[in-house]
């Protein structure tokens, strides 16, 4: 497998501003103090406004699709003036820019407009929403647990047949569809030995009715995104190999474990921190998929029915949620990164 | 799901040829069976015994009696449906591979060489990262819910290049500053001509191992839409439609369901490691 570097990459996606040397060491620790907290207000309002953009990118397309809320869901012969009625109540018939700045500021208060069906799209969302990211939020413990052990286990053995194996294992991981892998799952670990349900049976209040129903979508997540992370630890532990500290680490005796967990390792976080945040998105997509298999009380069944009633508003909110979760995490990759940025100067 | 991002060579010099050939020679190994499995999927609809929509065999019938892998929940021959089913599922994902990496292509060397532009794309590929491929997907079925395969390409495409985008880019800035391109500049040419006769003969490497993984990342998004029925319709032939068909008869006949899955994840593992193969060898991997 090639020698991977990923520092490229990692400075191609972060703001120069927050990457760059905290300004002169003389400062004063207050002065110091104050522009940390200015810059981390920068990166929060960054990543605000980016999610605000996106949020009007769906918003729009969603507008220039032909047919409507109003003519979705009309009954088969509902006349032309009920289809106009009905577009009245639900506000259609209001210009794009007034619907999208009342949708936009009632985000924050958590109302997510009304469904093509005149339900508040935040109620249908409630109990689905938590349910997807419990699902997400597992998988990625999962990865990133396994992704630095596994990768630290191939750093530690450079170019021998755990750093290969490990290696063509992790490529051969991440190119596996996660829907397919959870199909192979199910007839092993379910029908064949009848270790796991194969059927996830929600219990009355919503959740899965036992925590075993979760092993199998949470592997189904986690294994292929395990393998794309593992590469990316594996080769920024590599790149900081190199570098000059850890160098004279090894040079002073140290074993290979402590050099690479207390000398490599720290160096090599905002890469790793980068590369598991953007998982996140794959893994609630993933999630939504895993779900319409398993029958897991999540999204993917309230989008489903969205995507054939062509509810729009539905997924424009869900959208919105999948978006602020991930902004969340891509917000904790920047603190990561910050962090280890001024430890480091 | 991937993207990568090359970095510079590491200083070392040009590679010798003998060097060349021992890499090569390693290539081999994991390049085979990607063209084996093409191939074979390609030529998969002249071998197939039965036609897709002929009920040869009883509902989820065991494999054997003339079907090598039973039948499906209409009787149908899982084997012959197989060698049916990756045709268009490749076909698609080597269009997105190849639209997605073009485009990439240019657009990453015109981010380098106009900053300006360069800061915009940058922007672009900050916003698609919030949006989950599935969810777009879902948003493009819905906004042109008569366009099939298309919708799902075109999704495929719009939500892929922004990261490709940054990809290119990454590994065309260090070439930015070298002396033959300020030359160029110098010289008054086109942002395009130096593109083309400048930066990308020496992006080869970067830009087929992007290539690679868009394709392995195409394979992905279409058969993900497909199997949440966005794209073929039923009577089709397509290996992710048929495993949600046949799940209901998994445990009657699990190579309904087991044959489509072995298929897609087959195509997609071969395909990476022959990209990881070809790659070249300071090669970074890193999310977008």
């Amino acid at each position: 497998m090639a020698a991977l570097t990923p520092g490229a990459a990692a400075a191609g996606s972060t703001d120069p501003a927050t990457a760059s040397p905290p300004g002169p060491a003389r400062a004063h620790s207050a002065h110091r103090a104050g522009r940390a907290a200015l810059r981390a207000g920068a990166v929060l309002l960054r990543r605000t406004l980016v999610l605000a953009a996106l949020l009007a990118v769906v918003f729009t397309a969603v507008e220039i699709l032909p047919g409507d809320a109003a003519t979705a869901t009309a009954d088969r012969g509902d006349s032309a003036a009920a289809i106009a009625a009905r577009r009245e109540h639900l506000g259609l018939d209001r210009p794009l820019w007034e619907r999208f700045t009342d949708w936009m500021t009632a985000l924050p208060t958590g109302d997510l407009g009304t469904s093509a069906r005149g339900e508040k799209v935040a109620d249908l969302l409630r109990d689905p929403f938590p349910n997807t990211l419990a699902l997400a939020g597992a998988a990625f413990v999962l990865t990133v647990a396994a992704s630095l052990a596994l990768g630290c286990l191939a750093a530690a053995r450079p170019g021998r047949r755990t750093d290969r194996v490990i290696g063509h294992t992790a490529t051969t991981a991440f190119a596996i569809p996660d829907f397919v892998l959870a199909t192979g799952l199910v007839l092993v670990l379910s029908l064949w030995t009848g270790w796991l349900p194969a059927v996830t049976v929600a219990d009355a209040s919503g959740k899965p009715a036992e925590w075993t129903m979760m092993i199998m979508p949470v592997l189904a997540l986690a294994i292929p995104q395990t393998g794309w992370n593992t590469r990316i630890v594996r080769a920024a532990l590599t790149d900081q190999a190199d570098a000059p500290h850890v160098e004279a680490a090894r040079l002073d005796g140290l074993s290979t474990t402590r050099v690479l967990l207390r000398h490599a390792l720290p160096g090599a976080l905002p890469v790793i921190a980068t590369g598991i945040a953007t998982s996140t998105g794959m893994l609630l997509g993933g999630a939504v998929v895993v779900e319409t298999l398993f029958n897991h009380p999540g999204m993917g069944t309230v989008l489903a029915g969205a995507v054939a009633g062509r509810d729009t508003t539905l997924i424009a909110g869900s959208v919105a949620l999948a978006g602020a979760a991930i902004t969340l995490v891509l917000l904790a990759a920047d603190l990561v990164r910050a962090k280890t940025a001024g430890a480091g100067r | 799901m991937t993207t990568t991002a090359t970095s510079t060579d590491n200083g070392a010099a040009a590679p010798t040829r003998p060097g060349r050939r021992r890499a090569a020679r390693r290539a081999l190994p994991l390049l085979v069976p990607a063209a084996l499995f093409l191939a074979a999927a390609l030529a998969g609809p002249w071998l197939a015994p039965h036609t897709i929509d002929a009920p040869v065999t009883a509902t989820y019938a065991a494999a054997g009696d003339g079907a090598l892998l039973g039948g499906d929940q209409l009787g149908r021959d899982v084997w012959s449906r197989l060698l049916h089913g990756g045709g268009e599922l490749i076909g698609c994902a080597f269009l997105i591979g190849a639209a997605v990496t073009a485009t990439a292509a240019l657009l990453g060397c015109l981010a380098v060489l106009r900053p300006r532009a360069g800061r915009i794309l940058e922007r672009a590929a900050d916003v698609a990262i919030l949006l989950p491929s599935v969810l777009g997907i879902m948003l493009v079925a819905l906004a042109w819910p008569d366009g099939g395969r298309w919708a799902v390409i075109t999704a495929a495409v719009v939500l892929g290049t922004p990261f490709a985008v940054r990809v290119v880019a990454a590994a065309a800035a260090p070439l930015a500053a070298a002396g033959y391109v300020e030359a160029a500049l110098m010289r008054g040419e086109s942002s395009l001509s130096i593109t083309v006769r400048e930066l990308l003969p020496n992006l080869r490497g970067t830009v087929t191992a992007l290539f690679g993984l868009r394709f392995v990342e195409a394979v992905y998004i279409i058969s993900t839409a497909a199997f949440l029925q966005i794209g073929p319709q039923p009577p089709e032939a397509d290996w992710a439609l048929m495993i949600r068909e046949n799940a209901p008869g998994i445990l009657l006949n699990p190579w309904a369901v087991l044959a489509p899955s072995a298929a897609v994840a087959l195509l997609a593992i071969t395909v990476n490691l022959a990209t990881s193969a070809l790659a070249p060898r300071t090669q970074a991997v890193t999310s977008a």
